[in-house]
Parts: C-alpha cells; structure tokens; sequence
C-alpha cells in the first residue's frame, strides 16, 4: 500500500504539472476578457476552496466562516494601499499574517467543540466581524473601500483592461495551494489527520499532538484564505463588508470542494473548474429575464449533485475514491 | 488515472471553451444602437430591478416609435442623428455585488458591444461599474444612484442627472427653515437610517445639515438592514420623539419600522422619509393607513401632469408595462435613459469619447423631462445640479406635491397628526 | 434610560424570543431525529408565509385560521422534502454532515428562484386581519397581539410537542429511531416512514410560525434569510438534539438581543447574541440542554 500511495502522489503531481502548463497557456487560446474573467474567478475560488478543505476536508474541522480571513486579507490589503501608500504584495502579507494569528487566537476555544456547535461558532465569529466591520468608521464602514487604478503596474498589482497579470497571479495562487496541501497529505500531520478520522480513539492518545496539528492547519487555511481577500480586493479594486464579508461567501468558498469531493487533492479544482463557470453563465445569460431562473438552475444543479455523487465528483473516478478514502 | 486526468483536463477546457460559441449568437447591425443596463434582477432587491427594466423599455419604446409629445427623441422613429438607428437594450444582473456588476459591465462593454451602460439601483455596484466604464472609455449614466461619493472620484465617464442625496436632504432641511419662520416648532430630529451605504450617506449629509442649521439630533439610530425585528430601535425613537422623524430605509424595513411603531404606540409628530421604502408601491399597500401624512423626498411628482400632459401620457406607457405609476426610482430610471440616448443622438455616434463630450454638452430644459428638474446640464464632475429634488406628502392614499413652492400644489400639512 | 424602557424591551424580547423558538422547534426536532441541519429553513419559513398570503389574498381566509392550513401543507411539504431530497443526501459515506449542508443549501437557493419564478419579487403583505395592527398596553407596555398570539402558540406548541414525543407510540418511535436506526429496522419500524413524518412535523411547526408571522411582517423571496441564521444559533445555544433548549434557547436570544440594543448600537445588536452563544459553548460545549 504503501508503495501504490506513493506512485499515486508521483502521478498526481505530473498530473498538476500538465495541468498548470495547459492552464498557463489558455490566455493564448481565449483572447476574451469575460471569458478570461471567468477563469481568474475560476482559478480563485479553486485555491480558496483548497485552502478551506486543508481545515475542513483534511482535518475535519468545518468551518463556514471563511469569509472572516478572506475579509480581513482585502480589508488589511486595501487599507494599508489607500491610507498608508503600503504596495499590495506586503499587504497581501500582512493581511495572511494577521488571519493566521486570529485564527490561532479562535482556533484555542473552538477546536474544543464538537460538529454543528463547531460549524455555527465559526459562522458566528464571521458574523461579529462583518458586523465590526459595518460599523467601523475609518476602515470606510458601509461605504467601503474604493481603491483607485492609475494605469497599469506591476508593483500596485493594477491593470486597467489586462487580465493576464491577475490570471498568472490566480493559477500561482492556485498551484501553492495545491502544492501546499500536496506536501500535507504526505507530512506528519496528514497521517495523524487520517488516524484520527478513521479511529477516534486514537485522537484521544495522540491529544496534544494532534490539536496542534489543527492549529497549525487552521493557520495554513487562514493564511492562504487571506491572501486570497488581497488579490480580491485588487482584482475589483473595490471592497465593501457584505462583498467580502458575508456567510454567503463563507458556504461559496466550501462549495467547490463539498462538490468535487471533500478531503481530497482534486476536489476543489474540479469542483470549481464545473461551478464558477457555471454560475458565471447562468447568470450573465439567463439573469437578465428577471425570473430567477439562474437562482433555480444554479440551486437545482447542487441538489443534483449532492444526491447524486455525494462523495464528490471526483468519486466518479472510482480507483482515486477508494484510495483517499484510506 | 488516464480516465481521470482526460476528464479533469476535458471539465476545465470545455467551460473555458464552450463561452465564446454562446458569446457570439448577437451580431450588431449598424442600425441599432446597443445601451447596457445593469440591476439587480435576483435576490433581495430583484423588484427593483425588474421594475427598472419596465421603465427602460418604456422609455427604448417611446424612442424607438414614433410618439407626439415634447419628450426629446419622441417624435419620428429611433435616433435621427444615427439615420434613425433603433435603440436596443442589454440587461444584466448583478445581484448586488460589486464584483458581478464589475464583471457584467465589462462582459455588456466587449461582448454585446454596448456604447453606454446605465445603472445600478445599489451604489456600492455603482462604484465598480463606473470604474470599468472608465477603463474602457464608455459613458456611465448613474440613473438612480443617490450616494454624493460617487461623482467626486474624478472619473471623466460618470454622469448623472439626478440628485444626489446631500441634495435631497438640503431640499428637507429648506423646508423645514421654511415651516420655522411659519412658526411651527421644529428643533429636534431622530435620524433612523440603515447600515449600507445609502443609509450611510444619507444620515451624514442630515447630520452635517442639522449642524449647520442649528437643528438637534436628539436620536441617531443605525440598524442593520433586513433585521427581523426593529423593536428595541422603535423604542429609542419613541423615548426620544423627536419634532421630526427622518428615516432612511429600503422597502423591507419601512414596512417593518412603521407596523412597529403602531404596535408600541408611537406616533411620530412628523416624517421626512429620504424616499427609497417610502416611496414605493408596496410599502403604502402594507401600512399606508398608518403614515398618513409623511413626507418623503423624491424626484419624481405625478401633479407635475396637470401643467405638462406629456408626464401623464408617458406615465400610461409605463403603467401598461408594470402595472403601477411611476415612483422616484422608476422616473429617474426612465429619465436616465432618455439623457443616454439624447447624447448619443447628438454625438451622431457610438463612440465612447464622442459620446461622452455630447453628455458633457447637454443642455435639456426642464419642460422637455418629465421631471420637475429647472434642467439637464452636468458640471465638471459629471453632476446635474440643477435636478430639483421635491417633497411629497402621502394624503388621502396618494402623494401630493408640497415642495419646492414652484412645483407644489398643495399646502403642507404640518403637523402631519392632528 | 427609564424602567419603563427597560420593561417594555424586555417584554418585546420575550415575545420575539417565544416566536424565534416556534421557528427554530422544527430545525431542532429534525436535527436531534436525524442529526441533519436543514439549511433550507428560512426557505421552509418563506414558503409559510406565502401560503397563507395566498389563502388571505385569493380566498380571504384570516392568518389565524389559515395557522392548521398552513401547517398541514408545510407537513407535506416536509415530508416531500424528505422523501426526494434529503433520504439520498444521507446515503453518503463519508462527510454526511457536509453534504446535507449543502444539498439543503442548494434547495434553498432553488426555492428562492422559484419563489421570484411565480410569486414574483414583489413585496407582500397581509394588510389587515384580525390580529394585524392590534396592540394591548398593560401599565405603559405595550404588547403587540400577533406576537402575544405568536407566544401563545408557541407555548402550546411546545408543550403539545413535549406530550407528543414522551407520551405517544409514534413519539417513541422518533426517539428509539433517533437512539439507534439499526436496531428499529428489527422491530419492524420503516426508518424513512418515521423520519419522513419527522420532516413533516418539523416542516409543521415552521408552519405555524409562518402563518402568525404573515400578519405582521413583509413577505417576500428573501425574507427566510434574516431569520435562518437566529434559528441555527437558537437550536445550537440550547443544544442540539434538546426541543426544550430550542425553547428555551429561543427565549435568551430575543431577550439578550433586546438588551444588547440598549446597550451598544442597534446596527450591533446581533453581536450580543453570537457573544452569548460563544460563551454557553465555551463553558457547555453542548449548549445549555444538550445531549448529542
């Protein structure tokens, strides 16, 4: 077994590598911007969604209040370049840093409860911030933050009708994230992860280790959900609580990765790779009627898709289920 | 593994691939003229925007066939400066996100190919659908946006010929000054206003006017939108009650706020609502047996039909399509358009810039609108300051113009209870 | 800040708290049945209130006695519910809890389109009714008679539903099926005939709170939103699996969210209520009465 894991997550990265490559030259065959704007958001949402399966997939831990680091990574980015004069990439930074920290700070309390008191402690976490933020006057309130674009640079990660700079930046965002929960899967606490998941007994007598192991994957989830706020915040160059902050971003965030298959290495790329686009489209060409019947196809689709492959839809491929399921 | 990865690989490509073949169905014909309109046409506002959408194709009506009345672009059929070229609208939603509305104004800029967009109802879009009009040089017509941030950003392709809610509250705070030297007593106000950026703007533009004039907000209270209950904020207004109360709400909320002042037996002395909630339909079908009497600003008054017909006739077109009469949204909504397609009818084009300059040169009398407005005409930061707002007063089931003195018809009735 | 105030904020609170209670019994009886979050709750809620908008509008039949209309069409509709969607959403092997997240975060959304579909998004609203409008003032405090009856309601509710579970055979069944599904197949209970009245039931209760709510409040495709939240917060501070600390969870919040806007800024009032829940679970990690 222990030889067929291995081959497995030698495929899997030749199998990311071919990815990215063709991925890398989609601009070259899609010169539109709606189009090219689609697959940024696509290529966004994958990483967010692995960055919230490494705490939630992996570890076990379902959180839907993700929009709390997302909002913080924007907020931190946008504040920091429209009062301070701060580049966005420290921003970026900072912001990730300062997820990562509040999220140690409520991952001590939190991590002591049990399921749904766990899920609806974070929705109510997330919930405090947006409010917080509603009503905190210098950081722009409800007006929010609107970041002004002066031609293109690379060092205010600004572009004015390019989307490439902010496509490059996604699929980089993208690969780490997938990099990142790669090397987890393999590393120490991927192993106490599974040990726990199958055994919970044995959660007991690896205690300590294994909360720090959440901590430090709750960091990691936070950091890279951060990060993902900064490039939002630049990408629209404008932020408001509700866009960046709200429980509905939380559940769009874990999305992709509960239908592409929760816990596993390509379920949120393949989840966001049907969903965005999806979503995108419906809305664009069918949200124009003014009858909601984007609402009623993008909501039939998730029904369809949690009966009918409640695994995930990487589950269709059958091999892969039986070895993630290990 | 060779299954899986050609399906991963297949699942990626194809939604990429599959946009452009659905993309390309619309191809323009040089004898229209494509305008983009973006609203909320899901989700919680979604009334709103499929109103708007009956008032745009009213107005894409009235140019496009060949109508009698004063209205500009009325007479004879589509735009005579473009060889009579039918204007054809572009709808899109955007679910009152900034970011769906950033992306649906560059999808309507380089797919449909519109020369103009017109929006957004929600600020907040208004913000990044300009900023994308900017890139790309295509005139923006903020129709029903009432936040004064909006046109001070320094942007050369934002226009909007309505006021801006810094107007609308001087209009209130004249009236009140007004009904001062009449010798009512008004000295003390309760501000009640929502946590978005339209309650936002309009309680600091109350704040800083009651400043200036001497006025004492006795009670300024912020709720969040859409809150099931508004019970403990009724309370406060109650305990404070003030001479007047001016609220700042959406639909949801002011139908909720005054069902819930009657349930604790609060009765304002007086309400100057900043229009939105209080000037739709629903709202007065809900709970207008208990505001008779308010007062809520707009843009928008039906007297004005008495002196101009064309008001009336125009107001019968909308309601064939929508079932209701024009409000403060949906006459602005209107009007928007009709300016857009004024400029692009005088630019002899569908160039961004050329258009641009065109809006920049309007000049639109008064009489021509079917506003009360003294006219259309954009200063540098691409505001119409001459875009009156007025005061209506809800009595005997309808709303009676009491304000400005050149548009009113009526004496305000003040206190509005007995 | 008088007494006065302060008495009538916490009467007003009670009420609210009764009624957030009748909203979030269904969540909980559902939940501690099958262990199911339904996500679609608020929609559950919409849905109520537009039937019995559509009772009073088409054949003038008053909210208070559309309430056993009302709920027997959302049993139905629960149980339907059930029986096509939620059965399946269960059959997952790993991450149930996930996937019926969001196969019911999904019907939520899908409801919502088809409520714009053919209710449109125009906002409705029970003008007058026998209830609506109507206030009575006890010494100064006035308590608006949809919510006293909403309270009333509640109350029978929960005590009908108390003497439901304890004392009747099907009330058994829920319980041993909730203990262990395995062990009630051998005795010849269909597993998904008792959940899927428990869906009903659930589905029911919300019923009921839609038909009182629909003569004092709007009604329209988003309106479950704002009140879906409260009820997962309701059910978790009083513990999952408990319809008593549903009720009494229901009763704290209306009465810490009453306070909190005395206190802080209406627009925050909603904090005070999440902060209260973070402290019961910090201290309870399964909230104030619950088992699971």
């Amino acid at each position: 077994m222990n030889n067929s894991f291995a081959l497995r997550r030698r495929n899997d990265l030749i199998m990311a590598a071919v990815l990215t490559a063709a991925a890398a030259c989609m601009p070259f065959l899609v010169k539109d911007v709606y189009v090219q704007n689609i697959m940024v958001l696509t290529l966004m949402y994958a990483a967010l969604s692995q960055s919230w399966n490494i705490l939630s997939g992996y570890c076990g831990q379902i959180s839907l209040g993700h929009a709390l680091y997302f909002g913080l990574g924007a907020y931190t980015t946008a504040l920091l370049f429209t009062k301070f004069g701060v580049v966005p990439w420290v921003g970026m930074i900072a912001g990730g840093l300062i997820s990562a920290m509040i999220a140690l700070a409520l991952g001590y309390p939190t991590f002591r409860l049990g399921g749904h008191y766990f899920v609806i402690a974070t929705i109510v976490i997330a919930e405090i911030g947006l409010l917080l933020f509603h009503n905190w006057d210098w950081a722009g309130a409800a007006l929010g933050i609107d970041i002004p674009v002066r031609g293109d640079s690379w060092l205010k990660f600004q572009f004015t009708r390019s989307k490439l700079p902010y496509f490059y930046f996604a699929l980089a965002f993208c690969v780490v994230a997938w990099l990142i929960t790669w090397w987890l899967e393999d590393s120490k606490w991927g192993y106490w992860w599974r040990a726990v998941k199958d055994n919970p007994e044995a959660a007991q007598s690896l205690g300590v280790v294994v909360f720090n192991s959440k901590m430090g994957a709750a960091a990691v989830s936070a950091f890279l959900t951060a990060i993902g706020g900064a490039f939002y915040a630049m990408f629209v160059s404008y932020i408001d609580p509700d866009s960046v902050m709200s429980f509905q971003f939380s559940l769009l965030m874990a999305l992709p990765a509960v239908l592409g298959g929760i816990g596993t290495l390509w379920g949120p790329v393949l989840g966001a790779a049907i969903l965005i686009p999806l979503t995108e489209v419906t809305r664009s060409f069918i949200g124009g009627s003014g009858r909601g019947v984007d609402l009623i196809l993008y909501g039939a689709l998730i029904v369809a898709i949690s009966l009918a492959r409640p695994e995930g839809l990487v589950g269709l491929f059958s091999r892969r289920k039986k070895e993630t399921a290990r | 593994m060779t299954v899986s990865r050609r399906t991963v690989l297949l699942g990626g490509v194809a939604s990429a691939a599959l946009l452009p073949s659905v993309i390309k169905a619309q191809a323009q014909t040089p004898t229209e003229v494509v305008i983009g309109v973006i609203y909320p046409l899901s989700g919680a506002s979604a009334q709103i925007g499929v109103d708007a959408q009956r008032a745009f194709e009213t107005a894409a009506d009235i140019i496009n066939k060949n109508y009698d009345f004063a209205l500009p672009l009325a007479k004879g059929e589509g735009l005579s400066g473009l060889g009579g070229a039918k204007v054809r609208l572009v709808f899109a939603d955007h679910q009152a996100d900034p970011q769906k509305g950033r992306a649906e104004a560059e999808r309507l800029i380089t797919q449909e190919k519109v020369c103009a967009i017109v929006g957004t109802y929600q600020s907040a879009v208004a913000v990044t659908v300009s900023q994308i009009c900017e890139r790309y040089q295509i005139p923006f017509l903020s129709a029903d946006n009432s936040s004064p941030s909006l046109h001070r950003r320094g942007l050369k392709f934002y226009f909007r010929a309505a006021p801006h809610d810094e107007m609308f509250s001087t209009a209130m705070f004249d009236f009140f000054d007004a009904q001062k030297k009449k010798g009512q007593k008004i000295e003390t106000l309760a501000l009640f206003h929502e946590d978005t950026i339209f309650g936002t703007d309009s309680a600091n533009a109350q704040i800083k006017l009651a400043a200036d004039r001497g006025y004492k907000i006795v009670s300024d209270i912020k709720y969040r939108a859409n809150s099931p209950s508004l019970t403990a904020e009724v309370q406060q207004l109650k305990a404070a009650n003030a001479d007047v109360l001016m609220p700042s709400s959406y639909t949801t909320d002011a139908i909720l706020l005054v069902k819930t002042m009657a349930e604790l037996g609060y009765k304002p002395k007086n309400i100057m609502a900043q229009d939105a909630g209080f000037s739709e339909k629903a709202t007065y079908d809900a709970v207008g047996d208990k505001v008779e009497g308010v007062i809520s600003r707009g843009s928008f008054s039906l007297d004005l039909a008495a002196k101009r017909p064309m008001v009336g006739t125009v107001n019968d077109l909308f309601k064939a399509k929508s079932g209701k009469d024009f409000n403060d949204y949906s006459s602005r909504q209107f009007m928007g358009l009709i300016v857009m397609a004024d400029a692009i009818n005088r630019a002899k084009s569908t160039d961004g810039e050329k258009i641009r300059q065109a809006l920049v040169a309007t000049d639109m009398k008064g009489e021509d609108t079917i506003m009360p407005w003294k006219r259309v005409k954009f200063d540098e930061m691409g505001q119409n300051n001459d875009a009156d707002p007025v005061l209506l007063q809800y009595t005997g089931g309808k709303f009676v113009t009491i304000s400005p003195p050149q548009a009113a018809v009526a004496e305000a009735i003040w206190p509005m209870t007995k | 800040m008088t007494t006065q105030t302060i008495v009538q904020s916490l009467a007003s609170g009670l009420l609210m708290g009764l009624l957030y209670g009748l909203i979030a019994v269904g969540l909980a009886l559902i939940f501690g049945l099958m262990d199911v979050t339904n996500f679609a709750h608020g929609e559950f809620l919409m849905l109520a209130m537009y039937v019995t908008f559509f009772l009073f509008a088409f054949f003038a039949i008053d909210p208070l006695l559309a309430m056993p209309l009302v709920a027997a069409a959302l049993f139905a509709f629960g149980a339907v519910i059930y029986l096509l969607v939620v059965r399946f959403a269960m059959r997952a092997k790993t991450n149930v809890g996930m996937v019926q997240i969001f196969a019911t975060f999904g019907l939520a959304i899908l409801l919502r389109g088809l409520a714009q579909f053919f209710f449109t998004p125009d906002y409705r609203s029970i003008p007058t009714s026998w209830l609506g409008g109507k206030t009575v003032s006890v010494f100064g405090v006035f308590l608006p008679v949809p919510q006293l009856v909403g309270a009333l309601v509640a109350v029978a509710a929960f005590g009908a539903l108390y003497f439901f579970i304890k004392k009747t055979d099907f009330g058994r069944a829920l319980e041993a099926t909730r203990e262990d599904a395995g062990a009630v197949a051998l005795v010849g209970i269909d597993k998904n005939r008792v959940f899927a009245l428990g869906w009903g039931l659930g589905s029911a209760l919300v019923g009921l709170a839609g038909a009182i709510m629909a003569s004092f409040f709007y009604i329209y495709p988003d309106v479950g939103a704002s009140f879906a939240l409260i009820a997962y917060v309701t059910v978790a501070l009083g513990g999952f699996g408990s319809v008593f600390g549903a009720f009494a969870g229901g009763i704290i919040v209306g009465l810490v969210e009453a306070s909190t806007a005395l206190i802080l800024p209406p627009s925050l009032k909603s904090v005070g209520i999440y902060a209260v829940y973070l402290l019961v679970v910090f201290i309870r990690p399964r909230g104030l009465f619950g088992s699971i």
